[in-house]
C-alpha cells in the first residue's frame, strides 16, 4: 500500500509539475528513475549493466525495440486503462505501450498541443480515425484529448473519406472561416494526390504528423509544405514529432527546431561514442520524459536529430538504410531481396 | 579526369589495337610472369605502390591504414606465378593452348579468349575487381575497366605497377572512372565488348546486363553472405584459442562488407566446450585484431544501425539468458551477439557478428535453406569426413564453397566464384583433326 501511495503521491508532483507548478526536471528524474528501476524487473537487469546514475543525462534508455520484446511498465499489464501500439513499421511485431492512468499523457498533450498550434476558436478537421475506432493509436487519443468534441475525424474504416473532407473544406472556404488542419503526413499527400485546390481563409493553419511508412508516395518535406500553400493556402504548417512509447509530443517552434517543454529534455547521441553528440552534428535522438512515469522515463528513438545549444531540438528522419560498401549484403537488402 | 565519350572509345581502339600488334607474340607464360612480378612489386614493405595505396585508399574504402596493409597481403599475395599458372592449366588443361594448337586426346586444340572485355567494377574490396582483370590479361584480351566509386585506387595502381614491368601488356589495359548514372557512357563501354564482367548488386547486374549487346558474353557476380560452422568436435580446450582467431579473422577482415564475410558462426552443441565458450573467445579475438588493424570509419547510418542493434539485443540480453552480447569498450568497433536461435541472422556488417548454438549440421541446413541462392562461402571447422558430408548438403542447395574456418577469405585463385570457372567460359576453342 505503501508502493503504491508513493508513486501516486509523484504522479501528483510530475503532474503539478507539467501544468506550471513549482519543481525541477533533475530531480523529478532521478526520482523516476529509481522508482522504474524498482519496479520493472527487465529495466532493473538492465540497468545493473550500466554505469552508475548521478544526473538525469546518464539515466539508462530503453531502446524503443524492448518495446516490441517485453512490457516496459512499472505496474502490472493486467491494470492497464490503455494501451497504444506502433504500426506500419519497418519490423512485423508491433510496439506496446501500457498506461496505468492517461492523466500525465493527457496533461501533458493539451497545452503544448495550445502553445504551438492556437486552435481557439478555430473547428478541427482531423484526417484519422477517432479515438474509438483506433483505440490503439496515441496520435488519435492525443487529438481526442486536445480537439474537444466539436473536432471532425475524416478517417473511417482506414480509409481517408475525401469527399467528405472536400466538402468541409468547401464549406470552410464559402464561409470565410479558418480552420485547423490535423493529420499524418500520408494523409496529406491522399489528399493533395486528389487533385482539388482550395484557398482557406487567413488564419488556416495545419499540423502534420509522422512519416508515410510506404502508406503513400513519399514527398520530401520542402514539397509537402508547397503543396499545403498550393493546394490549401496553408502558409502556417506545424509539425509534430509523437511516438507511441512516449507521452509528450514536440512540436516545431522557431522554423523546424522543436521546442521541449519543461518536463522533457531531448539528447542527440553519436552513435559512433555513445555520448551526446556536439551541438550541430547529427545523432539518435534519446528522449528524457517525465509523463512517461509508469513505463520509461528514457527512450532511445531510431530517429536522426541535431541538437541545438539550448536543448531544443531538429529531427533529420529516420535512419536510412546504411549502404553496403563491399560485396555483401546487410540485413536489409537480404531481407529485402 | 572527367571521363567523356571520346575517352572510352579512344581507350577501347587503343586496348584493342595494343591487344593485336603485341599479345599473339606473347607467351602465356610470359604473362603470367609479367603480373606475378607486378604483384610481388606490391609485397615488399617498403614498396612505393603500397605507399601510394597507403595514402589514396582508405579514404574511397573507409578502410584504416592497417586494413589496406591486410588487402595489399591478400589480394596481390595471390597473384604468384605457380598460383597463376594452375588457374589457367586447371580451367583450360594446359596454358599453351592460349599459344598454340595442342594436342588433346586425339585433336589439336587451341583456345582464343574474347577480343575485348569491360570489366564494371563494385564495392571496396579489392581483390575481385584485380583478378577480374588478370583473367583478361591472361586470356590475351584488351581490357576496359570501370573501377567502383569505393574504389576508384587499386585497379589504377594496379595497372600502373604492371605498366613499369611490362609497358607492353599494360597498353591491353585501360582503368576509367564515371559515375554510374551516366548511362550512355557505360552503354558505350559495353557497345563493342565481346565479353562483359559485372559486379554489384542485384539492380546494378541487372541493368548492366540489359545494356550488353546482344552476342556479347554476360558474366554477373552478385552480392552474396557467408557463414561459419565449428562441429563440436574442435570445440576443446586445445583447439579454441585458434579457432576464434581464425574467425576473428574471416569476420574482421574488409571489415565484413566481403561476400566471403561470415554473418553467423554456427557452434555445434555437446563438444567439450560449448557454443558460448566460442562466442567468449570470438570476442577477445575480434577484439585482438581490431588493435593490430582497426575498423574503419562508418557512416551515421552505418554506426546508427551497428548501436541500434547492440542496445536491442544488450535489453534482451539483460534477463533473456538465450542472449548474450560482447561489444568492444569503445563503442562499435565489433559486436559479438550470442542468441540460442538457430534461424540466419543477416549481420548489419562492419564486424557485427552472431553465434549461435545448434544441434546439428542439419538443423543449419533448414536455418540458412530461406538464403540458399544469396550464399558464397561456408567456413566448417574442421573439414573431416562428416563435414564432406555436410558439404554434400551444402552442395546440393547451391553453395558455392566450403573451406576451413580462417580460410574464407583466401579462396585460391582456381576458386568457382559464384560457382562458375573463371577463364572457361570466356574461352573459344578451334580443333584440328
Amino acid at each position: 500500500m505503501l508502493r503504491v501511495s508513493l508513486s501516486t503521491e509523484l504522479q501528483q508532483r510530475i503532474l503539478a509539475f507539467i501544468n506550471g507548478g513549482a519543481g525541477d526536471f533533475e530531480s523529478l528524474a532521478l526520482e523516476v528513475f529509481a522508482f522504474q528501476r524498482e519496479h520493472n524487473a527487465v529495466y532493473r537487469a538492465y540497468c545493473d549493466r550500466q554505469p552508475p546514475v548521478k544526473h538525469w543525462p546518464a539515466i539508462p534508455a530503453v531502446p524503443t525495440s524492448a518495446f516490441k520484446e517485453f512490457a516496459i511498465t512499472c505496474f502490472p499489464v493486467a491494470e492497464a486503462v490503455a494501451e497504444f501500439h506502433t504500426s506500419g513499421t519497418t519490423r512485423a511485431n508491433a510496439g506496446k505501450h501500457y498506461f496505468k492512468t492517461l492523466e500525465l499523457y493527457d496533461a501533458a498533450s493539451v497545452p503544448n498541443f495550445r502553445a504551438h498550434l492556437r486552435p481557439e476558436n478555430l473547428p478541427m478537421l482531423i484526417l484519422t480515425p477517432t479515438p474509438t475506432e483506433a483505440p490503439h493509436s496515441s496520435l488519435a487519443h492525443m487529438l481526442g484529448v486536445v480537439a474537444g468534441d466539436d473536432a471532425e475525424f475524416f478517417v473511417e474504416n482506414g480509409t481517408l473519406q475525401l469527399e467528405r473532407l472536400q466538402r468541409r473544406l468547401c464549406e470552410m472556404q464559402w464561409q470565410s472561416q479558418p480552420v485547423l488542419l490535423i493529420g499524418t503526413a500520408f494523409a496529406f499527400v491522399h489528399l493533395f494526390d486528389a487533385n482539388m485546390t482550395f484557398e482557406l481563409p487567413a488564419g488556416s493553419r495545419a499540423m502534420e504528423t509522422g512519416g508515410f511508412k510506404g502508406r503513400s508516395r513519399e514527398v520530401p518535406k520542402v514539397e509537402l509544405y508547397r503543396l499545403f500553400r498550393e493546394r490549401l493556402g496553408i502558409d502556417h504548417v506545424v509539425n509534430e514529432y509523437g511516438m507511441t512509447e512516449l507521452s509528450t509530443q514536440f512540436y516545431d517552434g522557431a522554423g523546424s527546431i522543436k521546442d521541449v517543454p519543461p518536463w522533457a529534455r531531448v539528447l542527440v547521441i553519436n552513435p559512433a561514442t555513445g555520448q551526446p553528440a556536439a551541438v550541430g552534428q547529427p545523432g539518435l535522438i534519446r528522449v528524457f520524459d517525465l509523463a512517461n512515469l509508469w513505463s520509461s522515463l528514457c527512450v532511445q528513438t531510431e530517429d536522426l536529430g541535431v541538437a541545438q545549444a539550448d536543448g531544443r531540438f531538429e529531427i533529420l528522419g529516420r535512419v536510412a538504410g546504411a549502404e553496403v560498401r563491399g560485396c555483401s549484403l546487410n540485413a536489409e537488402s537480404l531481407l529485402k531481396s | 579526369m572527367i571521363v567523356t565519350l571520346a575517352h572510352i572509345q579512344e581507350a577501347i581502339a587503343r586496348t584493342v589495337e595494343a591487344r593485336e600488334r603485341i599479345l599473339p607474340l606473347r607467351s602465356t607464360d610470359a604473362i603470367i610472369t609479367a603480373i606475378a612480378q607486378a604483384a610481388s612489386h606490391w609485397l615488399a614493405p617498403n614498396s612505393h605502390w603500397r605507399a601510394r595505396a597507403i595514402a589514396e585508399a582508405p579514404g574511397p574504402t573507409r578502410f584504416s591504414e592497417a586494413m589496406i596493409h591486410e588487402a595489399i597481403q591478400l589480394t596481390f599475395g595471390s597473384l604468384t606465378f605457380e598460383a597463376l599458372g594452375e588457374l589457367l592449366d586447371r580451367e583450360l588443361g594446359n596454358r599453351r593452348v592460349l599459344d598454340e594448337f595442342c594436342l588433346r586426346g586425339r585433336v589439336q586444340s587451341r583456345a582464343h579468349g574474347p577480343r575485348l572485355i569491360t570489366h564494371i567494377l563494385a564495392g571496396n574490396v579489392p581483390s575481385p575487381g584485380i583478378i577480374s582483370l588478370c583473367r583478361g590479361l591472361l586470356l590475351k584480351s584488351a581490357n576496359l575497366v570501370r573501377t567502383s566509386t569505393h574504389d576508384p585506387i587499386f585497379p589504377v595502381l594496379f595497372a600502373e605497377s604492371l605498366r613499369e614491368v611490362d609497358p607492353e601488356l599494360a597498353d591491353c589495359l585501360a582503368v576509367l572512372s564515371w559515375p554510374r548514372e551516366e548511362t550512355a557512357l557505360t552503354q558505350a563501354a559495353l557497345a563493342t565488348a565481346n565479353a562483359v564482367l559485372a559486379y554489384g548488386d542485384d539492380t546494378t547486374i541487372g541493368q548492366l546486363r540489359r545494356l550488353t549487346p546482344e552476342g556479347a558474353q554476360f558474366l554477373g557476380y552478385g552480392s552474396k553472405v557467408s557463414f561459419g560452422v565449428i562441429a563440436k568436435e574442435a570445440m576443446t580446450e586445445e583447439n579454441l584459442p585458434a579457432l576464434a582467431e581464425a574467425a576473428a579473422f574471416d569476420v574482421s577482415i574488409y571489415d565484413q562488407q566481403g561476400c566471403l564475410s561470415p554473418h553467423v558462426i554456427y557452434v555445434e552443441e555437446r563438444g567439450p566446450l560449448g557454443p558460448r565458450k566460442f562466442a567468449e573467445a570470438l570476442a577477445q579475438a575480434m577484439d585482438v585484431y581490431q588493435q593490430r588493424v582497426p575498423r574503419g570509419q562508418l557512416t551515421i547510418e552505418e554506426a546508427a544501425a551497428v548501436s541500434q542493434l547492440r542496445q536491442a539485443y544488450e535489453f534482451r540480453g539483460a534477463t533473456d539468458r538465450r542472449v548474450a552480447v560482447w561489444a568492444s569498450p569503445t563503442p562499435n568497433e565489433w559486436t559479438v551477439i550470442y542468441e540460442d536461435d538457430p534461424s540466419f541472422s543477416p549481420s548489419c556488417l562492419n564486424r557485427t557478428v552472431y553465434v549461435k548454438p545448434t544441434d546439428s549440421f542439419k538443423r543449419v541446413l533448414d536455418s540458412v535453406q530461406r538464403y540458399s541462392d544469396r550464399i558464397s562461402t561456408v567456413g566448417v571447422t574442421p573439414l573431416n569426413e562428416r563435414a564432406m558430408t555436410f558439404a554434400a548438403d551444402l552442395a546440393k542447395m547451391g553453395v558455392h564453397r566450403v573451406c576451413q574456418l580462417g580460410q574464407m577469405q583466401r579462396p585460391p585463385l582456381s576458386w568457382h566464384h559464384d560457382g562458375r570457372p573463371n577463364l572457361a567460359d570466356l574461352v573459344r576453342w578451334t580443333d584440328v583433326g
